[in-house]
């Protein structure tokens, strides 16, 4: 299996404060691949620096052997790399259905010009949009819900619709952030019965997540203590890791 | 026969807008000069004010700006007619162009601000907008203005007076929100609403922020210069006088006061600070007070603005939802 994302040698200073200290893993294709840590470990600053949203002091974010370091966040996502929030980020005064169809965006190619007149290209790419939308509904469960806001849906709500949002565009790397936060464990065993399907179809995903419960889908897993990654294995193994029980429990 | 009642409560809004429409043709045989007159001014407004409003509403910046933009309409009319004897429609283009090319340049540093910075930004180029029409009078003829410029006319039927205006630039704006509609409707127009609700979230789905911003800025001030040039030909005299922060602050209140998400409650908005100062008037010197006082009462009774009360009542009339939408663009669960 060859790497779909490599983060090497990735050090992060907030002015005096090491956050991350050369840390190196790589994310394997097609596999559901976790990144544990107590709180303050570092999980968001390298969450934020492969998705984008921060440049790291030094080092590489590499995407199938092309770095991506300074990529914009948009850009990384037309190479297929896309993340979701620890607070559910969707757009609020659209649709759930919107929500979907600009989940869709990247596929469409036409313009403003075009938006004003609605051209028969347009109308094509809205409803092809409003066809994968729908799909999604089912495959998610939000058909109940298709038609509200997606601001006034509770929060496990939200997060489906997050979720449906990234896989409606076929992503190659989905990264997760806490996915788990804030729902109910009924909510939690739903979430880990989808994400198990979104792999099956070809997704590879990274999971961040102090949640060990989540962390039961991950083949491979990495504990990140104090900006280092400590430990490498299956949860079973790192369970038994004296070192990741010192971490975590602190005995 | 039950299913009439239904049909009639269905039908009744749409008859509402049809009234509307006739009462619309017929204002101008019934009222006098001074109203139709700022009826012609409510309609330049609104399309200016709709470029504002829709920065607002669907990206949430707040601009000053617009009265920059409304002048070099103008300027373009007035000076491209009067120096270059251009069509209309050229001189017009002119100015949307130099409108465009303007707020594309000065968009990408200035639209990387938020909040209250980028609304001072966008008052700084109210005031260097000012100063420059003020100062550059070879071109804008300064405090004198600019005099003569043409009426538009169609095939030798000059549109010179507030009637004969009032049936151009009232389907013009019709058009315009048409147009607006659809952009609403369209890929970029949910791209705007991404960025608007969740700016990170859109960036993730492959908006580039930065571009989209510059974008519905560049549309922003397109409009504001078709209604600037609209406006040189119906008065035939511009000057300095008309394209100040006053003027700027105007467009921002049609916006606010429309209920930022509002096509309908923009006409509404721009109705209001036309007719309201005109009425307020007869009252002497205390009208700039009044009408600071009627604001406030706006402010508070509306808190949706015109938009929202246009749409509760629409759907209290049982209009369908779709339409309401449409009308008051207000969709708060």
């Amino acid at each position: 299996m060859s790497a779909i994302l490599e983060v090497r040698r990735i050090s992060h200073r907030f002015g005096g404060l090491h956050v991350l200290r050369d840390v190196n893993f790589s994310v394997a294709e097609g596999s559901v691949t976790g990144l544990i840590g107590p709180n303050g470990a570092g999980k968001s600053t390298l969450f934020n620096i492969i998705s984008g949203f921060l440049r790291p002091t030094d080092g590489d974010v590499i995407d199938s052997g092309q770095s991506i370091t300074n990529l914009s966040i948009h850009d990384r996502s037309y190479l297929g790399l896309l993340r979701t929030f620890q607070t559910p980020q969707v757009f609020g005064n659209l649709t759930v259905r919107e929500n979907l169809i600009a989940g869709c965006y990247k596929e469409g190619r036409t313009g403003v010009i075009a938006g004003l007149f609605k051209l028969p290209a347009v109308r094509k790419e809205f409803a092809e949009g409003a066809r994968l939308a729908d799909q999604a509904c089912a495959a998610f469960g939000l058909e109940a819900v298709s038609n509200q806001l997606a601001g006034s849906l509770p929060a496990g709500k939200q997060r489906l619709v997050e979720l449906a949002r990234a896989a409606i565009s076929r992503p190659r790397l989905m990264c997760l952030d806490e996915p788990s936060s804030g729902l109910s464990a009924d909510e939690v065993a739903q979430l880990m019965l989808i994400l198990r399907h979104l792999n099956e179809t070809g997704i590879t995903i990274l999971l961040v997540s102090h949640d060990m419960q989540v962390m039961a889908i991950s083949s491979v897993t990495h504990v990140l203590y104090f900006g280092e990654i400590i430990a490498t294995g299956s949860m079973s193994e790192l369970q038994a890791d004296p070192r990741v029980r010192e971490a975590y429990l602190g005995a | 026969m039950s299913a009439s009642p239904t049909f009639s409560r269905r039908l009744l809004p749409w008859a509402g807008i049809g009234i509307l429409v006739l009462a619309w043709a017929v204002v101008p045989f019934i009222v006098g000069r001074s109203i139709v007159d700022i009826l012609v001014f409510t309609a330049l407004y609104t399309i200016a004010g709709l470029g504002v409003a829709f920065l607002l509403g669907q990206c949430g910046i707040v601009s000053l700006a617009q009265s920059v933009f409304f002048g070099i309409g103008a300027y373009s009319t007035a000076y491209g007619l009067t120096a270059f004897k251009m069509p209309a429609v050229v001189a017009m283009l002119v100015g949307v162009a130099i409108s465009g090319s303007i707020a594309a340049a000065v968009g990408f540093p200035v639209l990387r601000l938020s909040g209250y910075f980028l609304a001072l930004a966008t008052l700084a180029l109210a005031i260097i907008g000012h100063v420059l029409f003020l100062e550059w009078e070879w071109l804008t003829g300064g405090t004198l203005g600019i005099g003569g410029i043409a009426p538009i006319s169609f095939y030798g039927y000059p549109l010179n007076t507030p009637f004969r205006f009032y049936y151009l630039v009232w389907p013009i704006v019709v058009v315009v929100i048409w147009l607006h509609y659809n952009l609403l409707r369209s890929r970029t127009g949910i791209a705007m609403q991404a960025m608007r609700d969740a700016p990170s979230a859109a960036a993730v789905i492959g908006v580039s922020i930065a571009h989209l911003k510059v974008k519905v800025f560049v549309l922003s001030a397109v409009l504001g210069s078709f209604a600037g040039s609209l406006f040189a030909h119906y008065v035939s005299f511009v000057s300095v006088d008309s394209f100040g922060v006053d003027k700027a602050i105007t467009f921002l209140l049609i916006a606010v006061l429309g209920g930022v998400r509002s096509i309908a409650g923009i006409v509404l908005g721009a109705l209001f600070v036309t007719a309201a100062p005109h009425w307020l008037s007869k009252f002497g010197d205390v009208h700039a007070l009044l009408f600071a006082v009627l604001l406030i009462v706006a402010v508070i009774f509306l808190p949706g603005g015109f938009g929202g009360a246009i749409a509760q009542m629409w759907r209290r009339l049982g209009g369908e939802s779709r339409v309401a939408e449409i009308l008051g663009s207000v969709r708060r669960p």
